[in-house]
């Protein structure tokens, strides 16, 4: 490598840092302030260096209601995922060895209408149903999205298993429940619990069907932390334990299917 | 990126032969998908559909009267509705010109291989993946026009008086873009490193050799070569951005006044708030019909590149 090209790529490696460690200023910010006391996070200019509290985390866990609503949010985003991928595998199986193209179209539609779009009637049929407040319309609200995203990664990962090793089964004697079964998701475990980690990120995010369809005894996180956010007071420190408790778990497991994270963006994890 | 693809023309497998005979079985497959599909997705569609005919309240023991196509013409009268449209249009424009060159930016300087290139690769999947609601309320903070970290750091390169950021009306907007830039510009930049990836060495060989400088080559082989996941990733973010609504929610309510309230926030105000079930499913679906366009006609564009 000449001279000016180390250069260039040094250069290249420092803009590279700056811009991402800058990115991640957000996430230092809220960890930092979720240990800080009342008066360090009222003070100007932000002191970045203080003896840090364990305080907020305190005050949140103190609350009982809070713990029920990490509950809540694990109930709701097992259940979506669960019946997502129990629903879902099936069908992408369906579409990966028998074209069923169909069956992709409805699901791109899905991806392209508004959350609102299902809330208004679903919100009207749950009331007449007396399921408002029920995890049970909750989770039901979450496979609109947990369901194509399962079915569009498992289409991928069952496209990659060679079809040779079904047709030996079959030839065997063995049904195509059985080939599923017995061959298919033991192959495509990992894509499985890539899809699966994947769908429970996207529902335990999810913000806006929660924020109609629960109650105050089955409100999910993404709702329940807007609770130390006031009109005209806010709980700074609570505020920020509260954010990192609810991110935290997110990043790591996120960490784990770094590879499959753009795919299932892709594929519906966000709907507004 | 097969899954980008896939999403644009789905499964388009090589027709295989099968040794088992054609029979319903994928049928049955399909079928427990299929009815979770049509409760969960296709009889709300269709109830929104027939709610938007109506004059419809839930408050009240009026039954839903039938207005015929009356909610929609009522929507050109509704300066709420209309501003909103404007407002979603402006920060939809505002996004796609921020989040696509950034991201193609970051892409193109991740491009190389060097020391730790693995791990800002992993850290740009943070804010994608954190809780929106959790980085909304977040941001709220550091963005605190007195107390805010960002106003300090804006102090710090000689700006003494920065905007208001979520309490100017004229700020709110592009203040709500430049967080959902933060959380969505790596997507984009995820999306260009795979095609930057997967482009061809020969042509930038042969450009180099023959003398054409980095601008040239970027301008008329990087740039065309990527072009179609460009449009992959600009219409993720198109329909995305149409229909905006969470951070809006948390950060600002729609405020100040109706400043930041785009046309998802209305929709959600007029149906569950205001009650006007009819006139809500009217416009959710004026929205829907929206990111319909928009999306089409960003495949059109890609299938002609």
């Amino acid at each position: 490598m000449t001279r000016a090209a180390r250069l260039s790529l040094a250069g290249r490696a420092a803009a590279s840092w700056l811009v991402v460690l800058a990115m991640m200023l957000p996430f230092l910010w809220m960890v930092l302030g979720s240990f800080k006391t009342a008066r360090d996070f009222l003070a100007f200019p932000p002191v970045w260096l203080f003896r840090p509290t364990i305080e907020n985390y305190a005050e949140v866990f103190a609350d009982n209601a809070f713990l029920r609503y990490v509950l809540n949010s694990t109930i709701v985003a097992a259940g979506a995922t669960g019946l997502g991928l129990l629903l879902g595998i099936p069908a992408a199986y369906a579409m990966a060895r028998w074209r069923r193209t169909a069956m992709g179209i409805v699901l791109l539609a899905a991806r392209m209408a508004p959350g609102i779009a299902f809330l208004i009637p679903l919100f009207v049929a749950c009331l007449e149903l007396h399921l408002v407040g029920g995890y049970t319309s909750l989770i039901a609200s979450h496979l609109i999205f947990t369901l194509p995203l399962a079915v569009w990664m498992m289409v991928g990962f069952i496209e990659a298993v060679p079809v040779e090793i079904e047709q030996a089964a079959m030839i065997d004697g063995c049904s195509v429940w059985g080939a599923l079964l017995r061959i298919v998701v033991p192959l495509t475990r990992q894509g499985i619990a890539a899809t699966a980690i994947l769908a429970f990120i996207a529902s335990w995010n999810n913000f806006l069907f929660a924020l109609v369809l629960s109650n105050d005894t089955t409100k999910t996180l993404p709702v329940a932390v807007l609770a130390y956010i006031g009109y005209n007071s806010i709980q700074w420190g609570a505020l920020m334990a509260a954010a990192s408790i609810i991110t935290l778990p997110v990043l790591v497991l996120a960490l784990c299917v770094q590879r499959y994270i753009v795919r299932g963006l892709v594929s519906g994890a966000v709907t507004g | 990126m097969s899954g980008v693809v896939a999403l644009v023309r789905p499964v388009e497998a090589a027709p295989r032969r099968r040794p088992w005979r054609r029979d319903w079985t994928p049928e049955l497959l399909l079928a427990p998908a299929l009815v979770a599909i049509a409760a969960v997705m296709g009889f709300p569609l269709a109830y929104l559909c027939y709610m938007s005919l109506h004059k419809w309240s839930l408050i009240g023991f009026a039954a839903p009267a039938f207005v015929g196509t009356g909610n929609f013409t009522a929507l050109f009268g509704d300066e709420r509705f209309t501003n909103s449209l404007w407002r979603t249009f402006y920060f939809t424009a505002l996004g796609l010109a921020t989040n696509l060159p950034a991201g193609l930016g970051i892409a193109l300087l991740l491009n190389r291989a060097f020391f730790g290139r693995g791990l800002l690769r992993a850290l740009l999947i943070f804010p994608m993946v954190a809780t929106p609601v959790a980085m909304g309320l977040v941001w709220v903070v550091m963005l605190d026009p007195s107390l805010g970290v960002v106003r300090y750091l804006f102090g710090l390169v000689g700006v003494a008086d920065p905007p208001l950021w979520l309490s100017d009306t004229d700020w709110v907007i592009p203040t709500l873009v430049f967080v959902d830039a933060w959380m969505w510009t790596p997507m984009v930049a995820l999306i260009c490193s795979a095609g930057l990836a997967a482009l061809p060495v020969e042509p930038f060989e042969a450009a180099t050799v023959d003398g054409a400088s980095a601008w040239q080559r970027f301008r008329y082989l990087t740039l065309p070569l990527l072009m179609p996941m460009l449009l992959v990733a600009a219409m993720l973010r198109l329909m995305d951005l149409l229909k905006v609504i969470d951070i809006v929610y948390v950060m600002t309510g729609g405020g100040p006044g109706h400043a930041s309230e785009t046309i998802n926030l209305y929709n959600y105000l007029v149906a569950l708030s205001y009650d006007k079930i009819g006139y809500g499913a009217a416009v959710a679906l004026v929205l829907f019909a929206l990111v319909l366009a928009g999306t089409l006609g960003l495949i059109r564009l890609r299938r002609a590149a």
